[in-house]
């Protein structure tokens, strides 16, 4: 193995697509680039959207995307019982994401059949589930895409031993520390109060309301929630749009 | 000390000389609010803002910063890092005045604070009256916190075409009269400004329903109250109430290292009593799980346990809680609720 510049051997890293649009990979391989030391840092074996090469002897496993089919719980599987550390990496494998949307319509069928065409059956699929559903997973990273200050801090912590922590708190305090005008003050809703921080409140930022992409808090109070943006005038179609974005994955749709 | 006047066409070259030799801090327009920021040119400067996103206590205890370096292999000792440069703060509220007292004690009391309070020292505060209440979620004068007569090095009072400036100390003094061309008020200047003072108070209305006073009797009568849970329900527990608070001044202290694992820096960054996990200790006990209990830890701060510990209330009723609170969650309203 080989070492790194603490004298300790460098540890070996894979990358894993499954459902997404590999926009978090793509903010790693630009991490990459901004953090040379990265490079110094790990020693990659497996990416795909990176390399050729295809180790199969790593312990950190990165691993976006949800789980949409049956047949890929088994290459999940592997992945785990190989790694030391998995980590999930950005919303579609930390909480289902976007892909979950689809557990919301009335049949999948339907879903396939809107999407593939009359090619429908070719591409199987079940309800969509974040990669937690499958195997036991060590460390999140989340949001659409990730936010790479946390991809690095993420990694930092796996390397110094310790189980990474993303904030607990919610976007309002990052987005108030920034003294950022309340979209709410700007005519605007945003779901700021209940989703996890950690990205530095960049949507309301740069003017748009929070979608929720980092999943929500601990203990939010969603019925506060709610009752704020009925009354910042979203009608109830437009509430549970805003809600289920990227939070529409309950565990109750995927029991059967 | 001694009261002087200074035109108001005359202050943007006041500014634009202190600029030559300091940071100038102060209230400037941000889209349809005013924030405190670093004056580039004179004209920024909003002395008629009604009131900052954040209070100005952000150039004493900054939202994030360093507290020091260390090396992971402990080959050398930890070095303090101290970003302090010296600063004229321009429009400070006589609400936000009084608050300063409160951080002043929460930082020199038992552990005085280095970094706290060597830009404390390299900072002077500039102050100007209200003559209109700023809007209407505040409620300075049942506070007590309307007018104030020390805290400030200069004091401005709007008197049309020029400003009464109060001078409350040495350094505040030397400042007027190196940088500007105020001249001492006459007998009729002060009686103009005893007239603006005087005709400002009906403007503000006395919201408190018990006399302030009375405030920290009320508040230990209150722990067991219902109206916690009922508050509860609503509220969010965003944070954005701490945030915001001129007297709030809870932080949280980590550490970053460094990708090759060697350097680390230690940092801290405003914490909030209302979120969730303030009050996780090791072990992973949380002993204000509960929204109602985090509601009640920060109202009896306000009202009462700053009190007993810096003889300060720890609420100045600058209204910005109640202000940006999504839940309308308003001091003064709970204060009024429990008096009932
Ligand atoms: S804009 Fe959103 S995140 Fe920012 S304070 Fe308002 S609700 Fe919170
Ligand atoms: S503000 Fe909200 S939607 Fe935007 S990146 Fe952060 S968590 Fe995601
Ligand atoms: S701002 Fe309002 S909703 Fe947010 S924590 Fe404070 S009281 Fe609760
Ligand atoms: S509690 Fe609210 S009204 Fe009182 S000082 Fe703090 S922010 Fe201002
Ligand atoms: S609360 Fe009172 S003192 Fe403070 S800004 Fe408003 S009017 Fe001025």
């Amino acid at each position: 193995m080989a070492e790194n510049g603490n004298g300790s051997a460098r540890p070996k890293v894979a990358f894993f697509d499954f459902a997404c649009c590999e926009g978090c990979q793509l903010t790693v391989i630009d991490a990459l680039q901004t953090h040379l030391e990265l490079v110094e840092a790990v020693e990659i074996v497996q990416f795909r959207e990176a390399m050729t090469e295809k180790g199969e002897d790593y312990q950190i496993a990165f691993i976006e995307g949800s789980c949409t089919r049956k047949e890929d719980e088994d290459r999940l599987r592997k992945i785990r019982a190989q790694a030391g550390i998995v980590v999930a990496l950005g919303a579609c494998a930390h909480i289902g994401g976007v892909n979950a949307l689809a557990n919301l319509q009335p049949s999948l069928q339907d879903v396939r059949q809107y999407v593939y065409g009359d090619k429908w059956d070719w591409y199987n699929t079940y309800p969509a589930r974040p990669i937690s559903a499958v195997i036991q997973v060590d460390a999140f990273i989340p949001g659409c895409p990730i936010d790479r200050v946390e991809f690095l801090s993420v990694v930092k912590q796996v390397l110094l031993g310790k189980t990474p922590a993303i904030p607990d708190y919610p976007v309002c305090v990052e987005c108030k520390l920034k003294e950022n005008v309340c979209i709410f003050d700007k005519g605007g809703v945003c779901l700021g109060p209940i989703t996890r921080a950690g990205c530095d409140a960049i949507c309301p930022t740069y003017g748009d309301g929070c979608e929720g992409c980092r999943g929500l808090i601990p203990n939010p109070n969603e019925n506060a929630m709610q009752d704020v943006l009925l009354k910042a005038g979203l009608s109830v179609e437009q509430l549970r749009a805003r809600m289920t974005m990227f939070n529409a994955y309950d565990p109750a749709q995927i029991e059967a | 000390m001694s009261l002087w006047i200074i035109d108001k066409s005359a202050m943007a070259t006041f500014v634009a000389n202190v600029m030559g030799d300091y940071r100038v801090v102060g209230p400037k327009a941000k889209g349809p609010q005013f924030a405190f920021d670093e004056i580039e040119d004179p004209a920024e400067l909003r002395l008629d803002y009604n009131t900052s996103i954040l209070p100005p206590k952000k150039y004493f205890q900054p939202q994030e910063e360093r507290l020091m370096t260390f090396k992971r292999n402990g080959d050398s000792a930890p070095e303090a890092v101290i970003e302090a440069e010296a600063t004229v703060i321009f429009g400070v509220h006589t609400c936000d005045l009084h608050a300063m007292r409160v951080l002043d004690q929460a930082f020199t009391q038992n552990f005085p604070d280095a970094h706290y309070l060597t830009r404390r020292r390299q900072a002077l505060l500039i102050g100007i009256e209200c003559l209109e209440p700023c809007d209407e979620h505040s409620f300075c004068k049942s506070m007590g916190t309307l007018t104030i007569s020390e805290g400030y090095d200069l004091h401005l009072t709007d008197l049309g075409d020029v400003y009464a400036v109060d001078v409350g100390s040495e350094e505040g003094l030397t400042l007027l009269k190196t940088y500007s061309d105020a001249r001492l008020a006459t007998e009729s200047d002060m009686q103009q400004l005893n007239r603006a003072l005087s005709a400002k108070w009906p403007r503000f209305p006395y919201k408190l329903e018990l006399d302030v006073d009375e405030l920290p009797a009320l508040m230990s009568q209150s722990y067991n109250n219902p109206i916690w849970e009922t508050l509860a329900e609503k509220c969010l527990a965003c944070g954005t109430c701490n945030i915001v608070c001129p007297t709030c001044f809870c932080f949280n202290v980590y550490d970053e290292v460094d990708l090759n694992l060697e350097n680390g820096e230690r940092s801290r960054r405003w914490d909030s009593c209302m979120l969730d996990v303030f009050a996780r200790v090791a072990g992973g006990e949380n002993f204000r799980e509960q929204r109602s209990a985090r509601l009640r830890h920060r109202f009896m701060r306000k009202g009462l346990y700053l009190v007993e510990r810096y003889k300060h209330l720890g609420c100045v009723g600058c209204g910005r809680c109640a202000r940006l609170c999504l839940a309308d969650i308003s001091p003064i309203n709970v204060f009024n609720e429990l008096h009932e």
